[in-house]
């Protein structure tokens, strides 16, 4: 069943200059959806508009059945969540803090976190591996450290639908394939919708990849079905040949002189 | 310095808290220009008259001026805000001598003319120093603060205008200092309802300035109206600083200090946040102010000179540790 639904959805930073030109596309219960395509074709764009922080200009966009526009934005956050490209760390905060701010659409006037909070932040905490990381100020973390307290920060919203900004561009290879293998394990729970600037790494972990260019969807299915020289020549104009990889079977593309 | 306490820990400091602050008002009422006795201070004026009146005067508006500070460093996310320091209390002093200078009588919204005036042009101050400081969703401290100072000295100007056209020098200059000396129960219930409010505002935004401490967009993320709770948190800072203003003159630095220092101790979380800086901020204005009428008896020192005193230095202090973390 579709838990994500997007109609013809139009919308940009000003009026009459659309960035994104017309998107349509669902997403099940369970898949991990990577959005790659250049620069400037509207990834962020479209994640930006999927969380309610940029205005449907056109189109809709429902979540499990219920329209965005319909729903107060404490319902939008029960719903969905998103880890931005660059959070902040707060100083003060230890990494149970952070994640406990993932609580904020749930939480009562005048109380404290309950011990479902609690309970929520420490599920996702565990979920991250970050238990050890638990008392240790958020501003003392290395940066594949800080993304993983970040992607506990969003599933402790409870999300049905998590999207993710380039969660692997500011990481280290280690740390790369790490978030991406925690991601896909993730999936089992929700729909995981992320923007990625490598293909391999995305062709490797995403049950299904969208290739955008300039607002538009030009290519959108199987990694493999994906991830074809003709593809990559229409998005980026660039050649390259595909190969499988032997161990993994998962298509990467591999520059041409 | 990274010390955080627990929400039980949290309970008893306030309990603490408000156990040190009824006995610095109980002791401060022994102090003062004139030393008597208990019982003869029982059955005298200077007790219930002067005094009494004056420390819960004391008390309330350090309430007032700590919450605005808190308030506006949670909502601008910028640690160096205090309605002092961008020109809340400047805008609000110039609406509060135009009022006395007038002489005017007037009720607008249940408010009297002095708080009233003040209140808008402390709420017109700030919003000129926020527009001018806002650049891409975000305040930048240091726009925010030259942006303060700016208008502070723009206020000045008017204010000394006010007064050399009015000729009632001395009264306006005295109040300008900042002073609780011309305290009176009836001061004492103009702030009270606004302290009242205040506080519960506050306390009911707390989890939204929580998830302001992200920024305003994680904020929006997680599902708060950003843009109304920044409008009504301004609002009611602009509120309270008015309050203040309008019964104590230009007192600076305790909406800074209090909750930097509170922030240093209990960490971020406003949940906690907020009732202990507010519970501090009436500590020290008692104690401050017992300090600036005893210190020089019979003379007494306006108690802003004492807060600008300490709090200007602290406020440097800050500066420089910002640009050491290289923020």
């Amino acid at each position: 069943m579709s838990v994500l639904d997007v109609k013809e959805l139009i919308c940009g930073y000003e009026p009459g200059k659309p960035v994104l030109k017309e998107i349509s596309f669902e997403v099940d219960d369970g898949e991990f959806v990577g959005i790659v395509g250049p620069n400037g074709s509207g990834k962020t764009t479209l994640l930006r508009t999927l969380v309610g922080l940029l205005k449907v200009q056109h189109g809709e966009i429902l979540i499990s059945q219920h329209k965005l526009e319909h729903l107060s934005r404490r319902e939008i956050a029960r719903r969905i969540a998103f880890v931005p490209q660059l959070m902040e760390p707060v100083a003060g905060f230890t990494v149970e803090d952070l994640v406990l701010l993932g609580r904020t659409p749930y939480l009562e006037r005048f109380s404290f976190e309950s011990e479902d909070d609690y309970d929520a932040a420490n599920w996702a905490i565990e979920e991250l591996k970050i238990e050890t990381l638990k008392d240790r100020p958020t501003t003392e973390l290395s940066g594949g450290e800080f993304q993983r307290v970040a992607i506990a920060r969003a599933l402790a919203q409870e999300p049905q639908v998590l999207l993710l900004d380039e969660p692997t561009s500011h990481l280290d290879i280690r740390f790369q394939i790490n978030i991406c293998k925690l991601l896909r394990k993730l999936r089992s729970h929700r729909s995981i919708v992320a923007t990625f600037h490598d293909l391999n790494l995305a062709a490797r972990f995403c049950s299904r990849l969208i290739l955008m260019k300039n607002g538009e969807m030009i290519a959108d299915g199987k990694p493999d079905d994906v991830i074809t020289p003709e593809n990559i020549w229409k998005a980026y104009r660039i050649k390259v040949s595909v190969k499988k990889n032997l161990k993994t079977q998962k298509a990467r593309y591999v520059l041409l002189p | 310095m990274k010390i955080k306490i627990t929400k039980a820990e949290g309970k008893v400091t306030v309990g603490i808290l408000l156990g040190v602050l009824l006995l610095a008002m109980f002791l401060s009422l022994f102090l003062g220009s004139v030393l008597m006795s208990p019982s003869a201070l029982w059955h005298s004026d200077i007790l219930w008259q002067i005094r009494l009146p004056r420390v819960i005067l004391a008390a309330f508006v350090g309430l007032l001026l700590a919450l605005s500070g808190v308030i506006l460093q949670g909502v601008l996310r910028n640690p160096l805000s205090d309605p002092y320091i961008v020109g809340f209390s400047a805008g609000a002093g110039v609406g509060a001598a135009i009022s006395l200078a007038l002489g005017a009588q007037f009720i607008v919204f249940g408010m009297s003319s002095l708080p009233a005036s003040a209140f808008i042009f402390s709420l017109l101050s700030v919003f000129v120093v926020y527009k001018l400081s806002q650049a891409a969703g975000k305040t930048s401290p240091e726009t925010l603060i030259l942006a303060g100072v700016a208008l502070s000295a723009f206020c000045g100007a008017i204010l000394s205008l006010i007064i050399i056209i009015s000729g009632n020098l001395q009264s306006i200059y005295f109040w300008l200092l900042g002073s609780l000396s011309a305290a009176t129960w009836s001061n004492v219930s103009t702030v009270i309802p606004y302290a009242i409010v205040g506080s519960v505002v506050a306390y009911y935004y707390s989890k939204e300035l929580n998830a302001l401490l992200l920024g305003e967009e994680m904020a929006l993320t997680l599902g708060v109206d950003v843009e109304k709770v920044r409008l009504v948190l301004i609002v009611t800072a602009s509120l309270l600083t008015a309050a203040a203003v309008s019964v104590s003159g230009l007192i600076g630095f305790v909406g800074l200090i209090i909750p930097h220092w509170i922030r240093l101790i209990v960490g971020p979380n406003h949940r906690l946040l907020i009732p202990i800086s507010a519970l501090s901020g009436m500590i020290l204005m008692v104690v401050t102010d017992t300090i600036a009428r005893t210190v020089l008896s019979p003379m007494e020192i306006p108690i802003g000179i004492i807060m600008a005193l300490v709090g200007a230095p602290f406020f440097l202090y800050l500066l420089r540790r910002r640009r050491l973390e290289g923020q």
